[in-house]
């Protein structure tokens, strides 16, 4: 346990650094496939934010993506530099998250997770509908640009302040309070914590970085139209990530991305709906075989700590 | 934009508005049913729809079953499904906190909706059995809506009927009460879950063979109608199982009043604005309903 203290840290600042030197000497391809396992990182820990750690399960996440991914795009092709429109972006996605998270986070039980799968589907309707700003079903151009290794260290930025966000939390009191409401939501009322004030916080946190992420993914993509922005399979991706690591540890969602982010890229892609069948059947055998995930499993048997 | 609305307009639009409503309402009551007697909400409710639409959709293809006849078939298969999934998945977690059920039937519905996608392709299917409409003075009610209603209707009745007045159905009222009492006077829990989701399925897939006679379907059909359902339990109150027929009607007519006044491209978005009003306002349902 000792030993294992002290040579962490070490390896995750030489991690670090290879990473951040990494795009002097890769390829093109190599970029965009690094970039791409950062968004995933993103996304997978904001998830875990408030899922993993307030037990309230969000089925559309990937609405802040698009929201942000919109608003990212409509800011660049209306001239606005693209690092402050990512910026834009992420606003927008928490300002979207206060609005659903206001009146669906005061009650208990299932609403808040019917309201987040229904989000989605609604955003996706009014992007096509409001052609005027978002170019409707045909879409919206960005410029063209060549930003792959800017938005590469864009997006390796985002996904370190939101695993580091998540340790912060993780280790604080706050973290506790979320994490009391997940294992008995009665119970922390009656301990004094406001508990909706704190869900809400924890929303509005988890909204941020998808947004800024899916901004950043959209001036990647040059194009973006509703149904790249907003698939159902991008929340389906990031639940099986956070699952599959560990939710609510602070380095499971980041080791489950990692892992389904390299299988997805090696044999899945090519097989769309198996690889859909196999995502809902890892839901199905994690939540039952293995709740806690691999690194929940980890913690047991070798007795980590739990700011791991 | 907005034409000149004419009250034969509205009229037309308010039982166009009921007829879908009775449809809603009995899909709605499969998804309240399950989620009163075990407070599980069943994210697979709206895939176990699209499962009995393709039942329908392939026996009048292959054999050319009257799709009204398959409903006798469509029901009893999906509702053997429910049972296995209940016997096989859900079980396991019925105790657990909320987010196991929410995830493992949310990753049931995907693996249902993906099979289907890979078994019959995304291809828009439709079955062209009855067209043409009622014509009722300056009114005119497309036939296979008016047919599905009534079917609908007369489901609902027959299920609410055993709810009422069978041994059986009491024994899932008694449950759906308090588990621990029903189970001190002898009703054996896990079979009543297993015949609550089994019903629930088999009301959710006579839902999609009705459906299938109305519009075309497709493999991704089935999650707007499990947010549907949803909101017409909520509209009706959680774990009132009256108060789900005036949630159905009245989500129905809101829909169709809002596809006159605006355009039907917004029919999502009206259902799911109700939905938030509801939650704001009067988050106990109209009929008022067990908190949970």
């Amino acid at each position: 346990m000792k030993r294992w203290a002290r040579w962490f840290p070490a390896a995750l600042a030489l991690l670090l650094l290879v990473l951040s030197v990494y795009p002097l000497w890769a390829t093109g391809y190599g970029v965009r496939v690094m970039l791409q396992l950062f968004m995933w990182i993103a996304l997978a820990q904001s998830w875990n934010l408030i899922s993993g750690l307030t037990g309230y399960v969000s089925f559309g996440h990937v609405a802040f993506f698009g929201m942000g991914a919109y608003t990212t795009a409509i800011l660049v092709v209306k001239g606005v530099a693209w690092p402050l429109a990512a910026v834009a972006g992420g606003v927008m996605a928490v300002v979207l998250a206060f609005v659903i998270g206001w009146p669906c986070l005061r009650l208990k039980g299932p609403y808040f997770a019917i309201a987040m799968l229904g989000l989605n589907e609604v955003l996706r309707v009014m992007a096509s509908y409001f052609e005027g700003l978002t170019g409707g079903g045909l879409g919206l151009s960005l410029p063209t640009l060549d930003a792959s290794v800017r938005i590469y260290y864009a997006m390796g930025l985002v996904a370190l302040a939101v695993t580091a966000a998540t340790y912060v939390i993780v280790t604080s009191r706050f973290g506790l309070r979320l994490m009391t409401i997940r294992e008995d939501e009665v119970a922390a009322e009656a301990m004094g914590i406001d508990t909706f004030r704190y869900k809400i916080y924890a929303f509005l946190l988890s909204a941020a970085a998808p947004g800024i992420v899916g901004g950043l993914a959209a001036r990647d993509m040059g194009y973006i139209e509703p149904i790249s922005v907003f698939p159902l399979v991008t929340t389906i991706t990031m639940i099986v990530m956070v699952l599959f690591g560990g939710k609510g540890t602070i380095w499971g969602p980041v080791l489950g991305a990692v892992i389904l982010f390299t299988f997805q890229e090696l044999v899945w892609a090519n097989f769309p709906h198996a690889h859909q069948i196999l995502l809902g059947g890892i839901i199905v055998a994690v939540v039952l075989v293995m709740p806690r995930g691999i690194l929940g499993v980890l913690q047991q048997r070798y007795n980590l700590p739990r700011t791991v | 934009m907005t034409p000149h609305i004419t009250p034969v307009m509205l009229g037309q639009v308010i039982v166009s508005g009921l007829l879908a409503g009775a449809l809603y309402a009995m899909v709605a009551l499969g998804l309240g049913l399950i989620f009163g007697v075990m407070r599980v909400l069943n994210v697979a409710h709206g895939p176990l729809l699209m499962l009995g639409a393709y039942i329908t959709y392939f026996l009048f293809i292959t054999v050319g079953l009257n799709p009204y006849l398959s409903l006798l078939v469509s029901m009893p298969i999906v509702f053997v499904i429910g049972v296995a999934l209940q016997h096989f998945l859900v079980r396991r977690v019925v105790d657990a906190p909320e987010l196991s059920s929410l995830l493992l039937t949310f990753g049931i519905s995907i693996a249902l909706v993906n099979v289907a996608q890979l078994a019959f392709t995304s291809d828009l299917r439709s079955v062209e059995f009855i067209t043409g409409a009622f014509l009722v003075g300056p009114f005119a009610f497309s036939k296979a809506r008016v047919i599905a209603c009534l079917f609908a209707a007369a489901i609902t009745a027959l299920a609410f009927l055993f709810l009422q007045k069978t041994r059986l159905g009491k024994a899932i009222r008694a449950v759906s009460q308090s588990r621990e009492v029903a189970q001190v006077c002898g009703i054996d829990v896990h079979r009543i879950h297993m015949l609550a989701f089994g019903m629930a399925s088999a009301l959710a897939a006579a839902g999609g063979s009705l459906m299938t006679v109305m519009i075309a379907i497709q493999p991704e059909m089935g999650a707007v109608y499990t947010f549907k359902s949803f909101l017409v339990i909520v509209l009706g109150g959680a774990g009132n199982y009256p108060g789900a027929l005036l949630g159905g009607l009245l989500l129905g007519l809101v829909e169709q009043l809002a596809s006159l006044f605006l355009t039907t491209q917004v029919n999502e978005a009206v259902a799911y604005v109700l939905l938030v009003l509801v939650l704001l306002l009067r988050p106990t349902g109209l009929l008022g309903g067990r908190s949970t």
